[in-house]
């Protein structure tokens, strides 16, 4: 079968900035596969999920999507940012709906399938509410629910999680697993929490910084639904962060940055 | 009301109108002292009892109607062509590079230059005041809209570009939305400017009902009471229409768009 997505040696340095801000870096992504994308601040991870969605285009290399060149947003990826990003004017029903009206949906579909998004994150009980109204918890899953409604076969998600308190993300991570498992999109997902890249991915692709590559990819075989605090998890997170460490002071050897020990370890 | 509401009431009265009744004050003492000529400054007193004679023998009502109408429809008018032009062209850097100077541009010239050739266009009549009326809110009012699309949040525009929006839909159901709480500071802006244009052009199109002609027709007869009447009959619809309107609409659209009440 062919991949959901292919990114092909696609790198990026922007104006004004010394080094890379991404190397060239390929993998793909099989339909149904989720990877996830951590690293450090300035890794790199988020550039290439902008990529991936068709909002940065790439210095060198290319990415298809379902088998076509990337050139913009859309064709069966939807997106998932850090700050949730639901339209303030609207309540929650009408923002998950928005996708669906911009693709000409007509309306007795669009408002079974919103209520069904709506059900599947848990939110029917509020949908006539403004995102304002609501905890920033139940504002990420409007907007994982806004982007499920579009039934993409590859979800991109941007640090979805790392603007809520542990609490929130430890249910929203359990949550998003279950989702997944439901309804089995490719997804490519970005974040800088080691533990949480392992507990939800297929694959995860840890990533340094100066000039920001992959350093190294991990096949997580644990089976699902799994759980955060599994001892196998620990073992590769404690892994990962080995090898940042020895990254971080490989750089700080060479330039005397150690800011981004602080923020990995934690 | 109980008794606190009350008191809190009127200290809030005391509050915002200490100033004004100073002010009055002043003016009653400078006209019962005999320092000004009554028929430069008139005391308050007069003032008062021409405006009342205004409102039953000259129906200054019927101007006063004449004026609003025209300022409103002429607002409306200026305000739904400014925010049109802005969002149709605002969505191409290469529309707006071009448009954009010249209204900046026009803005800089007062509306009431215009005066001239809505005459000799539209004819010595309302029309032409209505014309500049709706030119001199209009100006204002693109610029705002123009302002007010370059802060609208760039998540926002990626979520609503990554979920297939695009063209006038983009526009219409992203961008205008956006930017409706800026919208609300160009409309209580354009608004001054309407009035501005307004009271200049009626004072010269005398033909045409409206608080201007009264204004005008005060000045010929030499009749002061008459032109300062008129002016506290401005203020009273300026004092009115922020209060009761634009107030309300601002503390509306904040509600509405999670600006106020926020976790």
């Amino acid at each position: 079968m062919a991949p959901a997505l292919r990114v092909n040696a696609v790198s990026k340095t922007y104006a004004r900035s010394e080094s890379p801000a991404l190397t060239p870096t390929s993998f793909d992504v099989e339909p149904g596969q989720f990877v996830s994308l951590v690293g450090p601040s300035g890794c790199g991870k988020s550039t290439l999920l902008g990529m991936i969605a068709g909002l940065i285009t790439p210095d060198e290399g290319s990415i298809e999507a379902l088998g076509e060149p990337v050139t913009g947003p859309g064709n069966g990826r939807a997106i998932v940012f850090q700050d949730a990003a639901l339209f303030p004017w609207l309540t929650l029903e009408r923002n998950v709906e928005y996708g669906l009206r911009a693709h000409g949906v007509p309306k007795a579909e669009r408002r079974e399938k919103v209520a069904h998004a709506l059900r599947m994150v848990h939110l029917d009980h509020v949908a006539e509410k403004h995102p304002y109204e609501l905890s920033g918890g139940m504002r990420q899953r409007a907007s994982i629910a806004r982007a499920l409604v579009l039934e993409p076969e590859i979800l991109l998600m941007d640090e979805p999680f790392s603007a809520l308190d542990a609490q929130t993300r430890t249910l929203l991570q359990d949550e998003l697993q279950r989702i997944w498992l439901e309804t089995r999109p490719a997804v490519v997902f970005v974040t800088h929490n080691l533990i949480e890249a392992a507990f939800l991915s297929d694959t995860v692709h840890l990533l340094s910084s100066s000039p920001g590559r992959v350093v190294k990819t991990y096949d997580i075989g644990i089976p699902r639904p799994r759980d955060e605090a599994d001892p196998a998890l620990l073992d590769i997170r404690h892994d990962m962060l080995e090898r940042l460490r020895a990254e971080v002071d490989d750089a700080a050897l060479r330039r005397a940055e150690f800011a981004e020990v602080t923020e990995v370890g934690a | 009301m109980s008794a606190d509401r009350l008191k809190s009431v009127g200290w809030e009265i005391v509050r915002k109108g200490w100033f004004l009744a100073l002010l009055v004050f002043l003016w009653w003492l400078v006209t019962a002292a005999g320092w000004a000529d009554p028929y430069k400054l008139p005391s308050p007193g007069d003032v008062l009892s021409t405006l009342g004679n205004l409102f039953t023998e000259r129906a200054l009502l019927d101007d006063l109607g004449a004026t609003l109408l025209r300022l409103v429809e002429g607002w409306a008018i200026g305000v739904t062509a400014g925010v049109l032009l802005g969002l149709i062209t605002g969505g191409s850097r290469f529309l707006e590079d071009g448009i954009r100077p010249v209204i900046a541009g026009l803005q800089a010239v007062p509306t009431i230059a215009f005066l001239p050739l809505a005459i000799l266009w539209f004819g010595f009549n309302g029309t032409a005041v209505l014309v500049i009326t709706a030119f001199g809110t209009f100006k204002p009012m693109a610029i705002s809209t123009y302002s007010a699309m370059h802060q609208v949040s760039p998540t926002l525009m990626m979520a609503g570009r990554a979920m297939g929006a695009r063209g006038l839909f983009l526009q219409r159901t992203l961008v205008f939305p956006a930017i409706v709480p800026n919208l609300v500071t160009g409309l209580k802006l354009s608004w001054s400017f309407a009035w501005r244009a307004l009271m200049a052009a009626e004072i010269v199109v005398t033909g045409a009902q409206g608080l201007g002609g009264v204004l005008e027709l005060g000045r010929e007869i030499g009749a002061i009471d008459v032109v300062i009447a008129v002016i506290l009959v401005i203020l009273v619809v300026g004092i009115v229409t922020e209060q009761l309107f634009f107030t309300r609409l601002e503390r509306w659209v904040n509600r509405r768009w999670g600006l106020t009440g926020a976790r």
